[in-house]
């Protein structure tokens, strides 16, 4: 693989599209050689007899022989100890607008660095960056890039975030933390871009050293999740509510796919949940789908159905709801939920106004919720 | 009628406890197991009952539990030299499973030159085929062996039990085959195994499933437990990959009985994709339907 194939396997992303970028990849790139797989013990797992062991970081709970991968394909038993293959093996790096994760209520205007490895936890039909998360790390090319490493960068760059994002973070759970626990010492901040397929444990742990989650909710059904995510809804449920409570800053995405998952009683029901139980103030996208991967029979969402899902989610209370992948449609900026103006008004991935004062909205004072600085 | 029968050839003695390879009696193995398979006292005769001449034969192999339950690379040169002499393929037979890696530590020597080839996907400028082939749900890419550089292709697989499909064989062997093997174990590998081996790059090459049972893993597989591993020394050769995997897991229950193990059904993790396969056409599942012939050299 090049270096134009590289750069044309990070996930479809507009990399080059930020002005001036091109150099700084050219830098990226250039740190490190190819690299071998690792083999960094696992957390969150158990021995059982005969060399078998049960992962325990998601719900799929794979039980595994000796020389077996789990369903992620980037951790392995070898002689009845459980290891991660991609600790700082990232295949995919990136300097992207943090608008693009999506966060909008997160330093907004700032860039993050994101990386990701090989892998992902469940197989989602729609996946955009199947390229590299359907994949076992040695089917890529990945680069070494410790976490002392990307902190380093992520300052060199001038991205107050890290982004761990693109395939699943979940899989490469050791090298997010850890790479976290750096980046706070240089009082960088962290986010993820996830499923919610991870199980409670793993996941209050990571609470305490990132500092945004995004959680993509692709349908509020088990039916739909088992046939075209491959996992299930109810982890993903409760991984919502613990990054709620645990008081990091929390967003959902919800990809509407035509006739898929997107009726308005699935929406309304999706809506009622999340009010219900993690209340109207979590910024919630409801984005565009396009057709990709094994899902290539559906037309792109039309936008009157993002809008339909858009009107459903404030009839039920919900503050800020967004449309996605629509750029310079009015529902992609922020509007104050008490005098209905805009605060934030972006096109696309660019922002051209901020009306926030120390996060209240500068024509009536209210507080809009969010990390602002 | 060939498309159930099931031919099963024992060979006391084949392959030593310290897997040295009896040469002469496994060639007659081979031998008895192909003629009593097509009918044919001539070799060359019976070989082009399923491939020809012009044909780039694979045989594709599953090194993925290393050494001791590989099959010993002299047993795979012995079936690859045999189609070779007698089916005139000198140059185009390919030995192949996933990596180089693998092969290498299951102690087979690459070979990318000349004469009987030997080599993973992995090898630098083959690597997994880029269309994404999309069948049920079946969402792979295939090995650019499997895709483009063979005609056609023996699935020489290893007979062992498996946690989470029942039985591994000659059909789930194609597992080694796709990018994405990993996403295919839930609901014990069923329909998945069936659906992949119907992906015409896999149906309409495959021409015959041998299952090494030299070494048989009858319980805590796929990976190798001595404690619970058979020396069966046979082979088995069917042209219905059904058949073949069916009569490979009574060898599998048969052992497991004689040991005092529960069945795969008192288990629950029957190779239920068995009858899936069957169901969709690839072959018979029904053991009251397979003629199974055993014999002994």
């Amino acid at each position: 693989m090049n270096r134009r194939q590289f750069f044309k396997t990070t996930g479809g992303v507009t990399l080059l599209s930020c002005s001036g970028m091109t150099s700084m990849l050219m830098d990226l790139y250039a740190f490190g050689g190819k690299a071998n797989l690792s083999q960094v013990e696992a957390r969150y797992y158990k021995e059982l007899p005969e060399r078998e062991i049960e992962c325990l970081l998601c719900p799929r709970f794979c039980k595994l022989g000796d020389k077996e991968r789990g369903y992620c394909g980037v951790r392995e038993n070898i002689g009845g100890k459980y290891y991660t293959l991609v600790y700082g093996k990232v295949c995919a790096i990136n300097v992207d607008p943090i608008e693009k994760k999506p966060f909008f209520h997160f330093l907004p205007k700032t860039n993050a660095l994101s990386i990701a490895t090989a892998g992902c936890n469940v197989n989602c039909k729609f996946c955009q960056n199947w390229e590299i998360s359907q994949v076992r790390p040695e089917q890529v090319e990945h680069r070494d890039f410790p976490p002392k490493m990307v902190v380093e960068y992520a300052r060199r760059y001038t991205c107050p975030s890290i982004a761990y994002t693109y395939t699943e973070p979940a899989v490469f759970f050791e090298y997010m933390y850890d790479t976290s626990e750096e980046a706070r010492k240089k009082q960088v901040r962290n986010t993820v871009v996830t499923g919610g397929h991870i199980n409670p444990e793993p996941l209050r742990d990571l609470t305490e050293v990132v500092d945004a989650i995004k959680i993509d909710l692709k349908a509020f059904s088990e039916q739909f999740y088992a046939d075209y995510v491959r996992g299930e809804l109810q982890p993903v449920l409760e991984a919502i509510k613990i990054v709620a409570k645990s008081g990091i800053w929390l967003e959902i995405v919800y990809l509407v796919i035509p006739s898929l998952n997107d009726s308005v009683k699935e929406i309304r029901r999706t809506c009622r949940w999340l009010l219900e139980e993690i209340g109207p103030e979590v910024p919630v996208h409801f984005s565009r789908f396009h057709p990709m991967y094994l899902v290539k029979n559906l037309p792109p969402t039309p936008v009157s159905t993002l809008e339909r899902a858009h009107r459903v989610a404030l009839e039920e209370g919900l503050h800020y709801v967004y449309i996605g992948n629509v750029p310079g449609h009015k529902a992609e900026s922020t509007f104050c939920p008490k005098c209905k103006r805009v605060v934030i008004k972006r096109v696309g991935y660019h922002i051209q106004n901020v009306e926030l004062d120390g996060g209240k909205c500068r024509f009536c004072n209210h507080p809009i919720p969010g990390i602002w600085s | 009628m060939k498309a159930s029968r099931v031919i099963i050839v024992r060979g006391r003695g084949v392959l030593s406890p310290r897997r040295e390879v009896d040469q002469k009696k496994l060639l007659q193995m081979y031998e008895r197991g192909f003629r009593a398979l097509t009918g044919q006292p001539d070799l060359r005769e019976g070989f082009r009952s399923f491939f020809h001449d012009r044909d780039r034969l694979g045989l594709k192999i599953n090194t993925i539990a290393g050494r001791e339950l590989t099959s010993v690379p002299d047993v795979t040169l012995g079936l690859a030299k045999l189609l070779a002499g007698k089916g005139s393929l000198k140059k185009n037979i390919i030995i192949w499973d996933r990596t180089n890696r693998e092969l290498r530590a299951s102690g087979y020597s690459l070979n990318l030159r000349q004469g009987i080839q030997v080599f993973g996907t992995d090898t630098e400028g083959v690597g997994y085929d880029p269309t994404l082939v999309s069948h049920l749900n079946i969402g792979s890419r295939l090995s650019s062996i499997q895709a483009q550089h063979i005609t056609a292709s023996i699935s020489f697989a290893i007979l062992k039990d498996h946690g989470l499909a029942g039985v591994t064989a000659g059909m789930k062997n194609y597992f080694g085959a796709i990018h994405n093997p990993n996403k295919y174990h839930d609901f014990n590998c069923n329909p998945f195994v069936a659906e992949l081996f119907d992906t015409q790059p896999i149906k309409n090459k495959h021409k015959l499933s041998i299952l090494d049972c030299m070494v048989v893993q009858y319980h805590r597989g796929p990976s190798f437990h001595s404690r619970w591993a058979e020396h069966y020394n046979a082979l088995l050769f069917s042209f219905d990959p059904v058949a073949a995997d069916v009569a490979g897991w009574q060898i599998i229950e048969k052992l497991r009985a004689k040991k005092g193990l529960p069945s795969l059904r008192e288990e629950d993790r029957e190779p239920e994709y068995l009858f899936t396969a069957a169901k969709m056409g690839l072959g018979t599942a029904e053991v009251r339907e397979i003629q199974t012939i055993e014999e002994e050299v």
